[in-house]
């Protein structure tokens, strides 16, 4: 209820009443002034509140132990072999998705998960991706890296039914990210057409416990912005099953933002540095423990545990942190 | 050859009255060709939209370390409570009731939070479509629980805005007693004013107050029902009245007049007594000194709205009586106010405020026709007209003035 509707029922002018009032007005004072349900505190002391009550079985998430496997951990990568053809088959199609505890999002899917499968190659493999439309819209998929005009997802839009197959030789090496380009754009994207797209290096990278992490948001009420942000596409997934990792051994992470709407989105872990490859393209990296990464940005990040236990990661938006996008790295020996 | 007119005419009553039925049993029939066979209509139509799933948050209340949610599902689908946030940030939550609710049911969501005191939170519900419905309090703070000493605080607040002021303005009686007919004309315009005022702002209230509840639940149809109930109740009330006293020509006139203004002002402090508790106890309104003072003295205009027809009257009114009449008018302050303060529902306060308004167009109208056969000049002598504009200026101006 408004205040105003109080605005016009106060004071009457008149003499009498008024002076009559004026003992009984103390009153109202006294009463007014010491109103016995002020608390003079607002209460603590719960065992389950904050961040312990948002780690292992108690998190709202949605999803059993191994559902995001086949996210998390990349195809493994090939020796260098120029010409050597690989081949993916992407079938788009609309799914009704569980993307936080209890919540549905229709999502337009990749073969049926939001992110898409990841599709990863060698520079100079030929890259061959058969793309069927089951969907109800006409999609593309459009490659970040270097190929022909033709091969870009953009002009040959695939009609619900079609299909089109895209081929092209995989180059520069790097972490890159593919995702539909029909419009209106935003709405392709927001609604889950997008996954990882890595190309390896001649040069093999050093072994690694590798895992690909894609962030980005779900829009569930249409305003044009994210109701939940994830990484993977489940809302605080890692933090009810965090992500096991050997502190012998590098993890290297390919990290992409598919974020939609809002401009950037970030990784930031807890406890430890990192070094940070942007778009993995080059030797060159940053040693720190935040990276910021714009609406499809993406790069490698390479951590050497130094410590044991549970460590969180999320993102330094706070309120993507608590709308979603957290979880943890179980270090053990 | 009369018996038997009777009989066949008992035959025929009987007859027309099962031809009466007729409409109802067809559409019963009708209805239930309908319901089997929506689906292929809608699917003449195109599909139907889908719900606006939203929820209902009736209330929410704060305890040391905790917070409950109290949801009800207004819509005809089923609602799934599948996500809750406070400040938008995603909570654990535990269910006092069902997760997924039926048709006008209703949950609590328990939420173990470290609020901070009289700060602003929002807290948001979010159902299993992923449509959140928020709701802001202004500011955070304990809820008063039901204790006997709230339900003393509450009970006195409604006496001291309800009671007190009416009281007082009945003082003025003795005064208006002796006043010229002319001015005690002037005094009942100004109580129709002055209704007229309190009627217009009550229908006002109860008109965005029912355009803030949830679609299915709200409708200015709920407005006018409140309203024509008070309405018609008020007018069979006044006819008994006015029957009592046919010397007078049926009119409703002196103590008679009072009550049932009184009644109409009773009925008006409830939805204020209610706007007041519910307000308070949701943290919406800072219970200052100042506040209970200017409705103590701003309400005294109640008082003597129902003094000018008691002077008027021609018997003595005695100390019962006028007791009697303030607690009409001023008691159900104290009503509204535990109602509001321990229940708190939107739909209560447009149906209390939607009632307040009938009610006191219903007097308008009754002091109407008594100040037009009664009063020395009618309805357009300068006293009159006066005292009527009098009325609604004095409340605007004190209005301004509080603002």
């Amino acid at each position: 209820m408004a205040k105003s509707k109080f605005s016009r029922r106060r004071l009457l002018a008149g003499a009498v009443p008024l002076v009559a009032a004026g003992p009984l007005a103390k009153l109202a004072f006294a009463e007014g002034s010491q109103p016995e349900q002020l608390p003079s505190h607002a209460g603590r002391g719960h065992a389950a509140l904050g961040h312990a009550s948002m780690v292992g079985a108690e998190v709202p998430a949605p999803g059993g132990p191994n559902d995001l496997d086949r996210l998390l951990e990349p195809p493994a990568a090939l020796s260098h072999q120029p010409g050597r053809v690989r081949e993916y088959k992407l079938v788009a199609y609309d799914r009704e998705i569980e993307i936080a505890k209890g919540v549905y999002f229709p999502a337009w899917t990749y073969n049926g998960t939001v992110p898409g499968p990841v599709i990863r190659a060698t520079e100079d493999d030929l890259l061959r991706v058969e793309f069927v439309n089951g969907s109800t819209h006409p999609h593309t998929i459009h490659f970040h890296g270097i190929h022909p005009a033709n091969m870009d997802g953009v002009f040959e839009v695939v009609v619900p039914g079609a299909s089109f197959t895209y081929e092209f030789p995989a180059r520069p090496y790097g972490m890159h990210l593919y995702h539909c380009h029909s419009t209106p754009l935003k709405k392709h994207i927001h609604k889950g057409l997008y996954g990882a797209f890595i190309i390896d290096p001649p040069k093999p990278r050093n072994p690694a416990q590798e895992l690909v992490l894609v962030m980005n948001g779900f829009d569930t009420d249409g305003d044009g912005g994210n109701n939940f942000y994830t990484v993977n596409g489940l809302a605080f997934y890692y933090a009810k099953y965090p992500i096991v990792v050997k502190r012998s051994q590098t993890v290297r992470i390919y990290l992409a933002n598919l974020t939609e709407f809002d401009l950037i989105n970030s990784f930031h872990l807890h406890g430890e540095f990192f070094r940070y490859y942007p778009t993995g393209s080059s030797d060159q990296f940053e040693y720190t423990d935040t990276v910021m990464l714009c609406q499809g940005e993406r790069g490698i990040v390479e951590i050497d545990f130094h410590n044991t236990g549970l460590f969180m990661f999320h993102a330094h938006q706070s309120e993507f942190t608590e709308l979603g996008w957290m979880g943890f790295f179980s270090v053990v020996d | 050859m009369a018996t038997d007119v009777a009989v066949r005419g008992r035959g025929a009553r009987a007859r027309w009255r099962l031809w009466a039925l007729l409409p109802l049993v067809l559409l019963v029939g009708a209805v239930s060709l309908y319901a089997a066979t929506a689906s292929s209509l809608t699917g003449l139509l195109g599909s139907s939209p889908p719900p606006a799933d939203e929820f209902d948050i009736r209330r929410v209340e704060f305890e040391p370390g905790k917070i409950t949610i109290r949801v009800t599902n207004p819509q005809a689908d089923d609602l799934t409570i599948a996500s809750v946030t406070v400040d938008d940030a995603i909570v654990p939550f535990r269910l006092d009731g069902p997760g997924t609710l039926g048709r006008l049911r209703s949950s609590a969501i328990l939420v173990d939070y470290d609020w901070v005191e009289d700060e602003p939170i929002t807290v948001g519900v979010t159902s299993s479509t992923g449509i959140e419905t928020a709701r802001e309090i202004p500011a955070a703070f304990e809820t008063p629980a039901a204790s006997p000493r709230s339900f003393l605080g509450y009970g006195i607040i409604g006496f001291l805005v309800g009671i007190v002021p009416v009281a007082l303005g009945l003082l003025w009686l003795p005064s208006l007693r002796r006043a010229r007919p002319e001015w005690l004309a002037a005094f009942m315009a100004l109580t129709g004013g002055l209704l007229a005022f309190l009627g217009l702002e009550a229908l006002s209230e109860a008109l965005s107050l029912q355009a803030a509840l949830p679609g299915p639940l709200g409708g200015a149809g709920l407005v006018l029902l409140g309203v024509a109930i008070s309405y018609l109740a008020l007018t069979i009330i006044s006819t008994r009245l006015g029957a009592a006293e046919v010397e007078r020509g049926g009119l409703v006139s002196g103590v008679a007049l009072a009550t049932l203004v009184a009644t109409g002002i009773g009925l008006h402090n409830l939805g204020e007594g209610l706007a007041i508790g519910s307000s308070f106890a949701l943290g919406e309104l800072a219970l200052g000194t100042f506040l209970i003072v200017g409705f103590m003295v701003h309400n005294v205009t109640e008082g003597l709205g129902i003094a000018a027809p008691a002077a008027e009257g021609s018997g003595r009114v005695g100390p019962g009586r006028l007791v009697a009449l303030t607690l009409i008018a001023g008691a159900p302050a104290i009503l509204g106010a535990w109602v509001g303060g321990f229940i708190t529902s939107d739909l209560l306060g447009v149906v209390f405020f939607a009632a307040a308004a009938g009610a006191a167009l219903e007097i308008v109208v009754e002091v109407g026709r008594y100040v037009a056969r009664r009063a020395p000049g009618g309805l357009t002598s300068p006293y009159v007209l006066g005292g009527f504009f009098g009325g609604i200026v004095v409340m605007y101006v004190t209005g301004i003035f509080a603002g």
